[in-house]
């Protein structure tokens, strides 16, 4: 039984990458590139051959990342905060956090490429927008859950605002912060290259647009693939991260 | 007690409008005196003014999309409930699949989307189609978990008392997990629509994403930003009819 299922997985993966092969011969090879196109392509890219920007395109992708879900940890926790530690603010904003999150917010990238124009600075403000949300949310949620009577104790031994909510808060809500920060993370990065592949000069979105719009397919599947890793990567760090927050509040 | 009550509703409201009729005269302020470019920021006189030329055609664009994401919604909800069904009652189904779901779900879609535009060309099967894509798999995987997690007393009851496949799906399977159909339908409306607008403004001929790609090309901001408030409004107010039916669903069946 314990083999059973691994076993299963395995057929499946070889019979969907076989099938992919048998099938991409027979068809348009435009259109449909099998894996074993791919894995060549993939080595050119590596190569630098096909794409000599390849690093350069890495690195702003990740930059842009990087300054987005900077910007996107620190309005969220600081509105949240506000939203959920004044009971007015949160009242009367709260909802209204909340609706917004409901609009697909591919409707505002127009209005962000208009405002801050086709490079970097309209990337990291949709990945800051979409990372935005998560963690406002889950900062309301986190300071919600927090059991009063602690902040009731650590206020009567004297304890300042700002102390109760960096040594009771936090370690309180801790679990669904980490939560909200690797949704947003998620969200960063795919606000990032989608923002990339709707309309950008340069970046790891750009190439892949470039490779599409020449039919170089298999070159657009290897830049998919090395753009899955890097998003996968992403995640992963996140999720060693999130572990650790929960063991370390058991 | 009720009064405290009415008198702190007042004054959220009163918050609310206060912050609104701020935040509307700085910016109606601020783009008067020349502090934000107009030809980016537009006052909020001449968005409203904007209503009237790309009404219109952002009411138009907006039909399309709703309309396209209508069939990728039932698509998303048909297939996202009988796979939930099958995963979530067949072990050993659930626990072969389990990983690739997840990984399809959590997969951004953005990746596939030159390849579906690529396939099915422009128009409204890749819309329908890459609306589906998003919708589709988090109805499933709140399905699945809401079958698997159905009360196994009630099966082993119903079982006992000689119920038949059929009925064992129709009268206790179903019922049970209509609360998380009812989530799932909730959460997969926005991705449904997201996905949609994705594939109009990446290659559109119709349809608000196209409409406000071409506002956008165009530097027409206060056309862009009365039909991007259009747009919003009107997925708010579709996600906030959903939770409405929810409340009223949720208190009937209680």
């Amino acid at each position: 039984m314990s083999l059973r299922v691994p076993a299963l997985r395995l057929a499946i993966l070889i019979a969907a990458l076989v099938a992919w092969e048998v099938g991409a011969r027979a068809s348009n090879p435009l259109l449909y590139v099998p894996p074993s196109a791919v894995v060549p392509a993939l080595g050119r890219l590596l190569a630098l051959e096909s794409y000599p920007d390849l690093p350069a395109s890495l690195l702003l992708t990740l930059r842009e990342i990087a300054i987005a879900y900077a910007l996107a940890i620190a309005a969220g926790v600081a509105v949240g905060a506000a939203l959920g530690l004044n009971r007015l603010l949160g009242r009367a904003f709260g909802p209204i956090v909340a609706a917004l999150y409901a609009v697909p917010a591919v409707v505002w990238y127009p209005s962000l490429m208009l405002f801050f124009g086709l490079d970097a600075a309209s990337k990291i403000a949709f990945g800051f927008l979409l990372g935005f949300f998560p963690i406002t949310l889950a900062v309301l949620a986190g300071i919600r859950q927090v059991n009063p009577h602690m902040l009731t104790v650590a206020r009567a031994f004297g304890a300042r605002p700002a102390a109760v909510f960096a040594k009771v808060m936090i370690p309180a809500m801790l679990f669904t912060l980490v939560g909200g920060l690797r949704t947003g993370l998620a969200l960063t990065v795919v606000g990032v290259v989608v923002g990339e592949i709707l309309g950008a000069k340069a970046g790891m979105g750009t190439l892949i647009n470039h490779a599409y719009g020449l039919f170089r397919t298999a070159d657009y599947v290897a830049l998919v693939c090395v753009t899955l890793v890097l998003i996968v990567g992403s995640d992963a760090v996140a999720s060693v991260v999130e572990r650790r927050a929960r063991r370390w509040t058991e | 007690m009720d009064r405290v009550a009415v008198a702190d509703r007042g004054r959220v409201l009163a918050l609310q409008a206060v912050t609104l009729l701020v935040l509307l005269g700085l910016w109606e302020g601020g783009a008067r005196a020349g502090w934000v470019d107009p030809l980016f920021v537009p006052a909020p006189s001449a968005v409203v003014g904007a209503f009237g030329r790309v009404g219109r055609d952002a009411l138009a664009g907006l039909g399309d999309t709703l309309a396209k994401t209508a069939v990728a919604y039932v698509l998303s909800v048909v297939l996202g409930v009988a796979g939930g069904l099958a995963l979530g009652s067949v072990r050993l189904l659930r626990e072969v699949l389990n990983p690739f779901v997840l990984a399809l779900y959590g997969m951004p879609k953005i990746l596939v989307l030159p390849w579906i535009v690529l396939l099915l060309g422009f128009g409204t099967t890749p819309a329908i189609v890459y609306g589906t894509i998003h919708g589709v798999f988090p109805i499933l995987v709140l399905v699945a978990g809401g079958v698997r997690d159905v009360d196994r007393t009630l099966v082993s009851v119903a079982r006992a008392f000689g119920a038949r496949p059929w009925q064992l799906y129709w009268k206790v399977v179903l019922p049970a997990i209509v609360p998380t159909v009812l989530a799932g339908m909730r959460l997969g409306i926005v991705f449904c629509l997201l996905g949609v607008l994705i594939v109009e403004m990446f290659a559109g001929i119709r349809g608000m994403g196209h409409v406000l790609n071409a506002l956008a090309n165009g530097f027409q901001a206060p056309e862009l930003f009365a039909a991007t408030a259009l747009v919003s409004a009107a997925s708010i107010g579709i996600v906030l009819g959903l939770d409405a039916l929810n409340d009223r669903l949720a208190r009937w069946r209680s």
